[in-house]
């Protein structure tokens, strides 16, 4: 396997006492968008301005292309400018004195190349992000949308070794941040470009990303692919960011031949856990699952895998039902399809997909 | 391609060393020593018995000198006296002003705006010296106009007195500078507190007086207090106009010492240094209230808005008031000194031919002019350009988060704050004496230069400062990710964009430099004397016409600057 184009081992970064990058490593490897996902000021941004230079690392080392950029230890840094990135910035940066030519144009110049490349390489440039012909343009003549192309043009245009997005999407209104997200992924693709990309909106991660790295307060949570996250989140965190999830509170109870979750009410859920040492038999447990992997079913004879509860509220939502259910002692938010409907005190049963259940320690 | 990266990689290995830190340095202990250490100097100078350059004695004699003499407590006292007295007329004046121009429907209130900017860059020297031919009792224009009436036998006015100080400084920059600082203010108040006050019953004029007055009194104090200590920095007026009538500033009582044979440098420094202590107290005091009151002025500047108090038929009384004003305070004395630049003696209507063209002449053909004309352009465009460059520089370490002394560096360029033009010369003065730096800078230009761009240290910075608050950090650290080193990135992002402030203040220190008499007269040699320092010898030597043409040359070279530059689009309101 090729070496990655990016690596992150054991990275610290501390702004006085508060440190904001605990101990990180990850690798980037070429021609994958990777995404830092994560609350605000759970340290993802840092991590990316740590790769740009932006920030110095206290501890730790970073490889970038096979060159180490910074290891505090060694006294080695390397300033933004020798690293050979592209980085979109949230507020796109657009130089407001330059034209759309000259922004683009800038990274060229630094680096000397003569007038017709700079020339030819802008016009590309400019084309693949389909501003063709808005060169002359003045930055700040843009709408919102136009300048976070000109900003993605600016860091393509001399092709780096690795594209740093920042939020770029969290400025535009939602229906171009679709456009452009779809974009940005027909564009990664055509020029299998390596793109670490940060972001605290989960669809947009989950949509862009060939793996995500999950970030809650500096310190790294899970890496995985995007499905490998939300169906098997390693901390309640990473289930919980990802989308909706439900919770409920238990014993683990095992015997010889099976193990399972006794909820309150005498309910009990089957559940197979791999790493069975981890849990010993009397454990309090959370049982956390998705609403869309619950299902409701009129009320009969409970299989093992099946509670029953009682229907408290019904919202309708135009294409579906919204339930408020009881069950356990606990309150669910369930969603289902119009094809069954179920009236406020209704009893229902409610059935579990054992492999969608995951099992943390309370 | 393996070659290159261990090329890299030992740059990489050397750059440890980051530049900011080096410049931060740098900054700092330039400022230590051109501000710090003159200021130091000044303290302890005030306790050496020897004169500068030779071995040091130290003692109390200087102090003990300096207030066993009546007069240096006098000059203290009388500066304080002077700024408040004055204080009071200009605030009032100044808030009608501001009151006039933002909040009601006062026709070409822009215009009036502009032209107290205008009025605001009239150096004060050739103001002072209009009013002297004016006033004076014995050729005063004014008076001897006032003495063809019946029942007036003795000359009403004299310049050379405690009022004509205050009645000159309500026509000079003071009285302007707080109007260019209230305006915006004003312009800021929410239009519904005033309305509800209409609603309610009340008048324009006691809306004015009862709600919009005490809702800015925060800021108006706030005025107050800057103009009362900028007040006491005050040189030029009091020195033409105090010292025929013995009234002495502690400003005048220094140079006083200084000229003296042999110079009195000990009481000079004594003297500064009790007055640097009042001022230190009086600038913490003033900090301490505005960040108190800040909280208060964001409040009242939310929910702006345009509408207007409407004046009625008074709108065109008070744009004929605030017109009134102007002329007379500063176009009147200023066509006066036009006609006494041409004069053959001035306010000597009936001897014949009196117009002349003698003195133009004179002041035109004398080598010394050329010379003076000569420096004061290089002084300026040095002060200007340098200082553009430096306090750039200085204000991007100070925002900067990496920086580990900006606090440091940031004090230190405050302090030319508590040093009035002429400590700030008498200081640079030691410093040059006490240290090989003479050799460079002791009575050439160049000193000129430094000591002048150190006083321009605290507006210029924080200027400066401002704008890069206001461009953020992405749009460097945008060039810097795309490949730019620190200084490209300065010369073609920061300095372009930053270049209307760059030019705003670049102008005024222009200007400043250009008039500035404070601080070159205790620095200035004959070969490095610049026009206004002419223009002081001649004025205090009798030749009144000469200093008066020398006058209207420097302020008609400001006046074409300033049209200048607001014709380039260049923010000058705003600016503080």
């Amino acid at each position: 396997m090729a070496p990655p184009v990016l690596e992150f081992r054991n990275i610290v970064k501390r702004f006085d006492t508060v440190t904001a990058v605990d101990a990180i490593s990850f690798s980037v490897h070429r021609g994958e968008i990777f995404t830092l996902l994560g609350p605000s000021g759970c340290g993802k941004t840092t991590t990316l301005r740590l790769v740009a230079g932006l920030e110095e690392p206290d501890g730790g080392e970073i490889i970038l292309d096979g060159m180490t950029v910074a290891a505090p230890r060694q006294r080695t840094f390397a300033p933004p400018e020798k690293r050979r990135l592209g980085m979109v910035f949230q507020s796109y940066a657009i130089w407001p004195h330059l034209t759309v030519f000259e922004n683009v144009a800038f990274p060229l110049r630094v680096r000397r190349e003569s007038a017709v490349v700079i020339r030819e390489r802008v016009r590309q440039a400019l084309a693949t992000v389909g501003l063709a012909g808005l060169s002359e343009r003045g930055a700040t003549q843009l709408s919102g949308g136009q300048q976070q192309r000109v900003a993605l043009a600016r860091a393509l245009v001399y092709e780096p070794a690795i594209l740093l997005l920042d939020e770029p999407l969290s400025n535009l209104d939602a229906k171009l941040r679709e456009q452009m997200r779809f974009e940005l992924r027909a564009l990664q693709k055509k020029l299998s470009l390596t793109i670490l990309y940060v972001t605290h909106d989960q669809t947009e991660a989950m949509t862009l990303s060939d793996r995500i790295a999950m970030v809650n307060n500096g310190r790294l949570e899970q890496i995985g692919t995007p499905e490998e996250i939300y169906e098997n989140p390693a901390t309640p965190f990473a289930g919980q960011f990802l989308g909706r999830t439900i919770v409920l509170e238990g014993t683990f109870r095992r015997s010889a031949a099976e193990q399972w979750v006794e909820l309150s009410g005498q309910h009990r859920i089957p559940v197979r856990v791999n790493s069975t040492d981890s849990f010993v038999d009397g454990a309090l447990v959370r049982l956390i699952t998705r609403p869309e992997d619950i299902a409701i079913l009129p009320p009969d004879r409970l299989e093992p895998t099946q509670i029953d509860a009682t229907v408290e509220q019904v919202d309708y939502l135009g294409d579906r039902f919204e339930y408020y259910v009881r069950a356990a002692d606990t309150l669910l938010i369930l969603t289902a399809t119009k094809r069954h409907r179920y009236t406020i005190g209704a009893k229902v049963r409610l059935g579990f997909d054992p492999s969608r259940l995951s099992l943390y320690a309370h | 391609m393996n070659v290159t990266a261990t090329a890299d990689k030992h740059f990489i290995a050397r750059l440890r060393v980051r530049p900011i830190r080096i410049a931060e340095v740098l900054l700092v202990a330039f400022f230590a020593l051109v501000a710090g250490l003159p200021l130091l100097f000044l303290i302890a100078g005030s306790f050496n018995l020897a004169t500068p350059g030779q071995s040091a004695v130290y003692g109390l004699a200087n102090w003990a000198r300096a207030f066993s003499d009546p007069t240096t407590i006098s000059a203290l006292w009388m500066s304080f006296l002077l700024s408040g007295a004055r204080l009071i007329p200009a605030i009032i004046i100044a808030v009608l002003f501001a009151w006039l121009i933002a909040r009601t429907d006062m026709p070409g209130g822009n215009t009036i705006e502009f032209f107290c900017w205008l009025a605001y860059f009239i150096p004060d020297f050739p103001l002072t010296l209009a009013w002297i031919l004016l006033l004076d009792p014995n050729y005063g224009l004014l008076n001897t106009v006032a003495l063809q009436l019946p029942f007036v036998h003795t000359a009403p006015f004299n310049p050379y007195s405690f009022w004509g100080i205050v009645w000159v400084h309500t026509s000079t920059g003071g009285i302007w500078f707080k109007v260019i600082l209230l305006t915006p203010v004003f312009r800021r108040l929410g239009a519904a507190l005033e309305e509800a006050a209409r609603v309610a019953g009340a008048k324009t004029t006691t809306v004015l007086w009862r709600v919009t007055v005490p809702l800015l009194s925060p800021m108006i104090l706030a005025v107050s207090v800057l103009s009362f200590i900028r007040g006491l920095q005050s040189f030029n007026t009091e020195l033409l106009l105090g010292t025929p009538a013995g009234i002495y500033v502690y400003s005048t009582r220094i140079y006083d010492y200084i000229r003296r044979e042999p110079a009195a440098y000990g009481e000079a420094t004594a003297l500064g240094s009790v007055f640097i202590v009042a001022l230190g107290i009086l600038l913490f005091l003033y900090w301490r209230f505005l960040r108190g009151k800040r909280r208060f002025t964001v409040v009242t500047g939310q929910g702006y808005s345009t509408a207007r108090v409407r004046l009625g038929r008074w709108r065109y009384v008070a744009l004929a008031a605030c017109v009134f004003y102007i002329a007379v305070m500063t176009l009147l004395p200023l066509i006066f000194l036009i006609i006494g630049s041409f004069m053959r003696r001035y306010g000597f209507f009936n001897i014949s031919a009196p117009f002349t063209l003698a003195h133009w002449r004179g002041v035109l053909s004398d080598p010394i002019f050329f010379l003076a004309l000569k420096n004061s352009l290089l002084i300026a465009t040095i002060t200007a350009s340098a200082g553009i460059v430096l306090y750039s520089i200085t204000a991007y370490v100070v925002v900067s988060r990496r920086a580990i002394l900006a606090p440091v560096l940031e004090g230190l360029c405050w302090l030319p704050h508590i040093l009035p033009g002429i400590l700030l010369g008498l200081g640079i003065l030691w410093l040059f004496l006490a240290t090989p730096l003479r050799f460079i800078f002791y009575g050439t230009i160049w000193g000129l230069a430094l000591a002048l761009m150190v006083s321009d240290s605290p507006v210029t910075t924080q200027a400066f400062r401002a704008g890069y608050l206001q461009l953020g950090a992405d749009l460097e650290e945008a060039a810097r990710v795309a490949g730019a080193s620190w200084g490209y990135s300065y010369r073609k992002i920061l300095l372009p964009l930053l270049a209307p402030i760059a030019g705003a203040v670049g102008l005024m220190n222009f200007g400043g430099a250009l008039t500035s008499i404070s601080t070159p007269v205790l620095l200035y040699s004959h070969q490095s004397r610049p026009l206004a320092i002419l223009m002081l010898e001649y004025s205090v030597t009798g030749e009144l016409e000469r200093g008066a043409a020398l006058g209207l040359l420097i302020t008609a070279i400001i006046s074409v600057m300033m049209l200048v530059g607001r014709r380039l689009g260049l923010q000058l309101s705003g600016q503080q």
